[in-house]
């Protein structure tokens, strides 16, 4: 009886395969029009950078995937290794002074940024700002004195109790309000800062829970080896904590990469934001489906390219592998 | 050492205090210099805008208030079924993932591992203009009826922006559940499985039995995290056309300038929001515990 029931599964499951296959074939072959792809390749990438500078944007992720390369391949050599965390650091605020007009370079302002370099970029940036201000926040939780401890909580649970489209549409529009009247910063950092801001509440929270993972023996032992508290802290406590919240952070991180489309919605040019311009654009009209396939492509492999480097650290920083 | 302990807490709330007296008065400047002021006597005025979707009589002359109401009403409309929907989804692909039949299984495991790699607001997006404008008009037997202007099921009326956010919300969110519906029943000890097929029961009854209770511990905690996600979600309505609260104080606020104050309310209204949900999980999570001790 089961085993039919079994078959019978199989056989609906196979048909229903087939029937989307089928479909998707039929399309593909006689209904597809790649062309609001292939004909704006540089929209997707660089956005709208004047042309003759669009070097700029693609060395900048060139430099990206090579790194990725190395990181995945994992050098050899010594001092390559080491600075491997410096450049993964380095990397955003150099690609941000890059495209703005570093080196001498013409200045480009970041309203003709972006494409998959925006997505990139702000991914990067916010990333690089909000894992030390959520590591700030997760030991201001855990502090022993009220004051800190409550004024984190409290930031930390007001953000995580708002949605991030609101987030980022009032920091579009407030951060300015809050500015004295003369500064002025442009839509991309603001935007920037509203990510980070955001995202630092949830990293703080995945901090917290590895920090809470750390036996209150290891702040002991460090003492007793006459660590001072801070000593104890940064040589002992926290790396371990962030080994135990790297999982989480990883969902993070992919997370944040995820949400950046978000700003399409406020205007932003960036990856699925320049897909609506392309689509309100009358020689591609009605081509949803292949901007949608090919967005869905490119996005899951950033995600999933992301996900291997955060494996791939994992095991590195595994204690059982560097003891052996 | 007490006494530095509380000049660095003098000093912590110095700096808060300052910075936030800094912003305030930065607004405050910004205030005046745009003649705006603070005041939610706005709130009162006839909106004027038409709402597409009303669970109660809206007209463009009631007030912003009201017009708030009803997109609070949306969303939470929206959320219920998708909150019921998306646990449904994720518990079948969850316990999918364990199944014996190879095909399902990797099919589950598929849709996992799609649907978690490509933003939600993509997916919805795709649902929406490829999935439900691209639907031909169809009747399937007479009480359900599809067509890009909606969808008829036994007398109810749903809207295409509804459906498609719905749908978008249910897939996105079920992924995720799937995931921790599979880390639960891993978490169950294997001789129980061996234990129910021992006794002669079958994989869909000892499941539901036997091993989803077990499981129900470990998954509640992460499962409310998800629900409080999906809430928040449901604001990318606005990218599909969807009266939800978020689009509606955007509106609001577009047009009145008050950008302050609307924060202020959505604030408050998805505290109140998180509340119900949390409010509610953290019940059943006592029943549920309650009633696992009691059987031991």
């Amino acid at each position: 009886m089961n085993r039919w029931l079994d078959r019978g599964i199989t056989l609906l499951l196979l048909a229903l395969l087939g029937w989307a296959g089928w479909s998707m074939l039929h399309w593909l072959l006689l209904g597809a029009d790649w062309s609001v792809v292939t004909t704006n390749l540089p929209l997707y990438a660089v956005g709208s950078f004047p042309a003759d500078q669009r070097w700029r944007p693609l060395l900048w992720m060139a430099a990206l995937i090579t790194l990725t390369l190395l990181t995945l391949v994992g050098p050899k050599h010594g001092w390559l290794r080491r600075w491997l965390p410096l450049f993964w650091i380095v990397m955003a605020p150099l690609g941000l002074w890059f495209l703005a007009g570093g080196l001498g370079l013409l200045p480009v302002g970041t309203r003709s940024w972006g494409g998959l370099t925006l997505t990139l970029l702000l991914t990067g940036g916010s990333g690089a700002l909000a894992l030390p201000l959520g590591i700030l926040l997760a030991l201001g939780r855990r502090s022993d004195l009220p004051v800190l401890r409550w004024s984190s909580a409290a930031y930390i649970e007001l953000m995580r109790a708002v949605p991030l489209i609101a987030v980022l549409f009032f920091g579009q529009l407030l951060i300015p309000l809050f500015l004295p009247p003369g500064l002025e910063i442009n839509r991309v950092l603001r935007a920037l800062v509203a990510f980070a801001l955001f995202a630092a509440a949830y990293i703080a929270e995945d901090v917290r829970g590895g920090l809470q993972a750390i036996p209150p023996t290891q702040r002991e032992a460090a003492a007793v080896l006459g660590l001072s508290p801070r000593q104890s802290l940064q040589l002992v406590v926290l790396p371990q904590a962030l080994r135990v919240a790297l999982p989480s952070l990883t969902n993070q991180a992919v997370g944040l990469l995820q949400n950046t489309s978000l700003m399409a919605i406020l205007g932003l040019v960036e990856l699925l934001g320049i897909s609506r311009s392309l689509l309100a654009n009358p020689a591609f009209i009605g081509r949803y489906l292949e901007v949608y396939l090919w967005l869905a492509a490119v996005y899951w492999l950033a995600c999933t390219a992301m996900a291997l480097l955060a494996r791939h650290l994992e095991v590195q920083l595994d204690p059982a592998r560097s003891a052996s | 050492m007490r006494q530095r302990r509380l000049l660095v807490q003098v000093g912590v709330a110095a700096v808060l205090i300052g910075l936030l007296a800094l912003l305030v008065n930065n607004l405050a400047v910004n205030l005046i210099r745009t003649g705006l002021g603070l005041g939610f006597g706005w709130l009162g005025r006839p909106a004027g805008f038409a709402l597409a979707e009303t669970a109660l009589p809206y007209a463009p002359s009631d007030s912003y208030l009201w017009a708030l109401t009803i997109g609070w009403l949306n969303s939470l409309k929206v959320i219920a079924a998708g909150l019921v929907l998306a646990t449904v989804l994720g518990v079948a692909a969850g316990a999918a993932r364990s199944s014996n039949n190879r095909l399902l299984r990797s099919l589950a495991g598929g849709y996992v591992a799609l649907i978690r790699q490509v933003p939600l607001l993509l997916q919805l997006l795709f649902w929406y203009f490829v999935a439900f404008l691209g639907l031909p008009s169809v009747p399937i037997g007479g009480l359900i009826r599809l067509s890009n202007q909606g969808i008829q099921l036994l007398g109810l009326n749903l809207s295409v922006e509804f459906c498609a956010v719905l749908v978008g919300l249910t897939v996105f969110t079920g992924a995720s559940i799937a995931e921790i519906v599979r880390g639960g029943i891993n978490a169950v000890p294997r001789g129980q499985w061996e234990a129910f097929r021992s006794l002669g029961l079958g994989e869909g009854l000892g499941l539901r039995r036997i091993v989803l209770p077990q499981a129900l511990p470990a998954i509640l905690p992460a499962l409310t995290s998800q629900y409080l996600n999906l809430a928040k979600n449901s604001t990318l309505a606005i990218a599909v056309g969807y009266a939800d609260l978020y689009a509606v104080s955007d509106t609001t606020i577009t047009q009145t300038g008050r950008a302050i104050e609307g924060f202020l309310l959505l604030l408050l209204s998805f505290l109140l929001l998180n509340l119900l949900i949390s409010g509610g999980m953290a019940a059943f999570n006592r029943a549920v515990l309650g009633r696992l001790n009691r059987s031991r």
